[in-house]
């Protein structure tokens, strides 16, 4: 009776555990080696998709349910001679690649993994220079970074960015400063923000300023804070900060989207919010004299993107951020051998150094004006030449009325 | 070696014009039968029966040659090699060539890549001309839109081929790809495919991509995080077989869904990164080029400071092309199996 009972389960317990040993001391380590044989099996013919991020969280609880149920197996048939070979095998097999694993870092003769041969000798030795010991080893063996930031590390944290490269972990994480520039630093105060619309494609358009530009996340952040769908703008940032070094991936991980057309017209076919600023690097380089006037709106690229993609149009004045590093001198010797189109000289920089390029703790201002609309006119208007201007035209008004009224009830720069 | 003719028809069996039967549907003709594309869509036309022949072409024979394909030692670099294959053609019948004769990675040697390339796209259309091919599925990479500061984040397939032409690897390509347009305009009822493939990635391929992933420390450029696209080694294949299956001319980007940052890419990889300053980064690049030590010329160095992205749209649109993984997904499948490979090193090193 017992052989009759004993061969079907042993045979399952083999079958089970020979196609994928599950592992034992450490799951996620030899989790990858598991999904390539899957997926080598399927490969040849069909392309199966590999689990959903979702579905990979719930197999791998699955996996712990097999593993006690296949301790609970061996405990049944301990006598069993296969069984155990299998089990044994397999454990042994498991050490050795945790071994190689371990290793692999150069590491080269050490025998455990720094962790188990870590907790003994600090017990029995208990002095002082034990304990230092110890903590410089366990920094110095490379398990100890694999874990931290190795892929193993890095796998659970969302890297996952969209297809322009905005990183939402990335910008939640770095929010606080932001949220503090917005309410403590600028103490920004947004007059109308209703009038954004609270779907669909939508393209602000804004006056530039600032050596350094904040008005970009200054009007991310109002969206998010002020109005009550919280949507988020993308912005389009100049060629110059976007391939800044460090300045444009970080940018481009909060949301900038660098300034062309391709790239507007994409966001706003997936109807998002886009903000543009038609002044580019002349609305950032004015000089302090020449403060809130608007230059020159470039060839109208804004306004036929909005005719070809039926867009409204929000003009939007942002009163401030002139102030924030009032530019007294554009250098542009070393513009070239910087990547920048001009070196700023402010009354703090380069005198201060890095430090010079703070921000002076202004008060700002947004305010959105009466959109404008593009859908009576047909999807050909963006040939139309006078139109494009017309329109173009109405909104730098419609921007430089505004800049100019609040500027008139303004009393102080830095208290409104 | 022996095993192999076992496998496949006689190698050097004389070429009787017209005697070869005329095997039920198409004849795809391939050059460069064993590179990584090639090998493997050897092996899915062997497996469909709407092909009747497949009539692999290279300097030495694909492995995964069965029943259905001859293979023929041809050298495309060599100058004969145009009268010889329009021969190999016309013998056999063959309908569609499939054209897959590209490095995979940038050699030194860059004189032989031109006769192979350029040269050698030339001969094989001339020969396919000559043999009344109408259809013609040319490989190409996404890589040849060149990394630029000014690229949109998504280019298409109208943008212009901006990769230096300084450098070799692309020159040659990009001549390659005009060929194919003269091909398509000289040949009156031609379909001809152009396919530009992202970099492609799975726990098979090798490139110069893999090999700069497996270093131990990656270099970077300090301060850049250009975004980058794979496409999975089974997707790539399953691109050029729906271009054999079905006629869609036109240029398509064969892209994976999704997009990762150079910085994600390493982490996943398990790689450290070294940032270097992008003004001396050239000269480096340069240097180890010289001693062989890193795995591009200095004309690939853009690509880890700008963008070049293309937009898989047109082919998911027009060709029915979906991709199965995304990028995401190729690039852990590519790191899985490096692991098990760099394991495995390890136990026969002792």
């Amino acid at each position: 009776m017992s052989a009759k009972k004993k061969t079907p389960v042993a045979a399952t317990a083999k079958s089970k555990a020979k196609p994928k040993p599950k592992p034992k001391a450490a799951p996620a380590k030899v989790e990858a080696v598991v999904e390539t044989k899957k997926k080598k099996s399927i490969r040849p013919r069909a392309p199966a998709r590999p689990p959903e991020p979702e579905a990979e969280a719930e197999a791998e609880h699955e996996h712990e349910h097999e593993h006690e149920h296949e301790h609970e197996h061996e405990h049944e048939h301990a006598n069993e001679h296969d069984d155990a070979n299998v089990a044994e095998e397999i454990r042994a097999l498991e050490e050795r690649l945790d071994r190689l694993i371990v290793e692999a870092g150069g590491k080269g003769e050490e025998e455990a993994p720094p962790s188990r041969s870590l907790s003994p000798s600090s017990r029995d030795g208990g002095d002082e220079q034990g304990t230092v010991f110890d903590t410089a080893r366990e920094l110095l063996s490379t398990d100890f970074y694999l874990r931290r930031w190795g892929r193993l590390g890095m796998r659970n944290r969302s890297e996952e960015v969209d297809d322009f490269g905005y990183d939402p972990v990335y910008d939640t994480r770095v929010r606080p400063v932001f949220d503090f520039l917005f309410r403590r630093w600028f103490r920004v105060v947004c007059d109308g923000i209703d009038r954004v619309p609270s779907t669909g494609r939508c393209l602000l358009v804004a006056n530039h300023s600032g050596t350094v530009p904040y008005d970009g996340v200054m009007l991310k952040m109002a969206m998010l804070r002020e109005h009550p769908s919280k949507r988020d703008v993308r912005w389009l940032a100049e060629d110059f900060v976007f391939h800044f070094p460090f300045l444009g991936s970080f940018t481009n991980r909060i949301g900038a989207v660098r300034a062309c057309q391709e790239n507007a017209e994409r966001l706003l076919r997936q109807e998002s919010l886009v903000a543009v600023f038609p002044e580019g690097t002349k609305g950032i380089g004015k000089l302090f004299r020449d403060r809130y006037k608007l230059q020159r709106f470039g060839r109208g690229g804004f306004v036929k993107l909005a005719l070809r993609t039926r867009t409204p149009i929000v003009p939007v004045a942002i009163v401030g951020g002139e102030e924030t590093n009032p530019l007294l001198f554009r250098l542009e010797a070393f513009s070239k051998l910087l990547g920048v189109p001009y070196v700023p000289i402010t009354a703090t920089f380069p005198a201060l150094g890095p430090l010079g390029l703070l921000p002076a703790p202004t008060k700002w201002h947004i305010r959105f004006g009466e959109p404008i609309s593009t859908e009576e006119y047909s999807a050909e208007a963006e040939g139309d030449e006078l139109l494009v201007g017309r329109l173009s035209e109405r909104v730098r008004t419609s921007i430089q009325g505004m800049l100019d009224e609040t500027l008139s009830k303004r009393e102080s720069v830095f208290f409104g | 070696m022996a095993s192999d003719s076992t496998l496949t028809k006689p190698r050097t069996r004389p070429l009787r014009p017209g005697a070869a039967p005329r095997a039920p549907g198409a004849v795809v003709a391939l050059t460069g039968a064993s590179s990584f594309l090639g090998a493997n869509l050897i092996g899915l036309l062997e497996e469909d029966d709407a092909i009747g022949r497949v009539v692999a072409i290279d300097a030495k024979a694909p492995s995964t040659a069965g029943k259905k394909t001859r293979v023929y030692e041809v050298d495309l670099a060599e100058p004969g090699s145009e009268a010889r294959l329009a021969e190999i053609f016309a013998a056999e019948g063959a309908t569609t060539l499939v054209h897959l004769a590209f490095l995979g990675s940038p050699t030194p040697a860059t004189a032989w890549v031109h006769e192979l390339e350029s040269v050698g796209t030339m001969h094989a259309l001339v020969a396919a001309r000559q043999a009344g091919i109408r259809k013609l599925i040319l490989r190409s990479q996404t890589i040849l839109y060149g990394a630029h500061p000014t690229n949109p984040n998504f280019l298409t397939e109208a943008h212009p081929l901006r990769a230096s032409r300084d450098e070799p690897f692309f020159a040659d390509k990009i001549e390659a790809e005009a060929e194919a347009a003269r091909f398509a305009e000289r040949t009156p009822g031609a379909t001809v495919t152009i396919l530009r493939t992202a970099t492609v990635m799975g726990p098979t391929v090798k490139s110069f991509v893999t090999k700069y992933l497996s270093r131990r420390v990656v270099p970077t450029m300090m301060g850049f995080d250009p975004l980058l696209q794979f496409v999975h080694e089974v997707d790539a294949i399953a691109a050029f077989k729906l271009a054999v299956d079905r006629d869609i001319p036109g240029t398509f980007n064969i892209v994976g869904d999704g997009v990762l940052p150079l910085s994600t890419v390493i982490k996943l990889a398990g790689r450290i990164a070294l940032p270097i300053p992008h003004p001396i980064a050239e000269t480096l690049t340069q240097l180890g080029w010289m001693a062989q030590l890193v795995e591009a010329p200095p004309s690939f160095v853009p690509y880890l400071r700008f963008l070049c992205v293309a937009d898989g749209a047109r082919a998911r649109d027009v060709m029915g092309f979906r991709p199965a993984y995304t990028s995401r997904e190729a690039l852990l499948d590519f790191v899985s199996a490096q692991r098990l490979r760099d394991v495995k090193l390890l136990v026969e090193s002792g």
